[in-house]
């Protein structure tokens, strides 16, 4: 692929992204704060792809389209029911909620624009084979630590939805 | 044009939804989007300043665990997001304003 392909690509799914973050921002539907959640977690997937790593699109693809948007979809089905249609999310948008946002954007873009390089070409992808030999050799304690931290995730998402019997 | 850009511009999108929105599905929608931000962030300037051994597999690895970590986070907040609604009947963060079980 070429540089000009990979930047253009860059550039046309970050626009998709943005307009995806700012469709969950100001949205007043609840449904279409998630179909633009959808478009934004999507064209990160695809931002991953151009990075060449692929199995992190993938990851990101079956984890977040495929298991935490579903769950968000849940949510909204069970918090969000109503006879009258769905309600309206509220927002307040004032100068000081912009300038924090503003100013945090400027922060991090200033301190990291010296160590950031460019757009350009990236390296290759390593592939599964070698993530697997990452994953199962230096990074296995990280590994073994990610599987209970889902644990604990799951028992504490038991005890706090079953954990009143009022 | 700098890689920082994007992934910048994009936390604070979901920075300003988490300050602005008074709806808390919006709220974690809003945090979901400053993670992404923040795993795209750290895999873009792993890959463009490259690693020790010149390969992506531990960018991978480590991008993998910010899923992981990012996908729990998930789960336990919208379990207490429906927890609440269920008990409080609202979802609205200016009426939850007491954090007392």
């Amino acid at each position: 692929m070429s540089e000009l392909v990979r930047n253009a690509g860059y550039i046309a799914l970050s626009v998709i992204a943005a307009a995806g973050a700012l469709t969950v921002v100001f949205s007043r539907d609840v449904m279409r704060m998630a179909a633009g959640l959808a478009v934004f977690l999507l064209s990160v997937a695809g931002l991953f792809g151009l990075h060449a790593l692929s199995f992190l699109a993938v990851a990101q693809i079956f984890l977040y389209v495929g298991g935490v948007l579903i769950v968000v979809l849940f949510a909204i089905m069970l918090v969000h029911r109503s006879d009258e249609g769905r309600p309206a999310l509220e927002s307040r948008h004032d100068i000081g909620s912009l300038s924090v946002a503003l100013g945090v954007f400027v922060l991090v873009s200033f301190s990291l624009w010296d160590v950031a390089p460019r757009l350009g070409d990236v390296a290759p992808g390593a592939g599964t084979d070698a993530l697997g030999d990452v994953i199962l050799g230096p990074l296995l304690p990280h590994f073994e630590a990610a599987g209970v931290l889902l644990l604990i995730a799951l028992i504490a998402v038991l005890v706090v939805m079953g954990g009143d019997s009022e | 044009m700098s890689v920082v850009v994007i992934p910048a511009g994009l936390f604070a999108i979901g920075l300003y939804g988490v300050l602005s929105r008074r709806d808390l599905v919006a709220v974690l929608a809003s945090v979901e989007i400053m993670l992404g931000s923040a795993t795209l962030l750290l895999v873009s300037l792993a890959t463009r300043l490259g690693t020790v051994d010149g390969s992506t597999a531990g960018i991978e690895a480590i991008g993998l665990f910010v899923l992981v970590v990012a996908a729990a986070e998930a789960a336990v907040g919208l379990a207490i997001l429906v927890t609440v609604a269920y008990r409080v009947h609202t979802t609205r963060v200016d009426e939850l304003v007491e954090v007392k079980g």
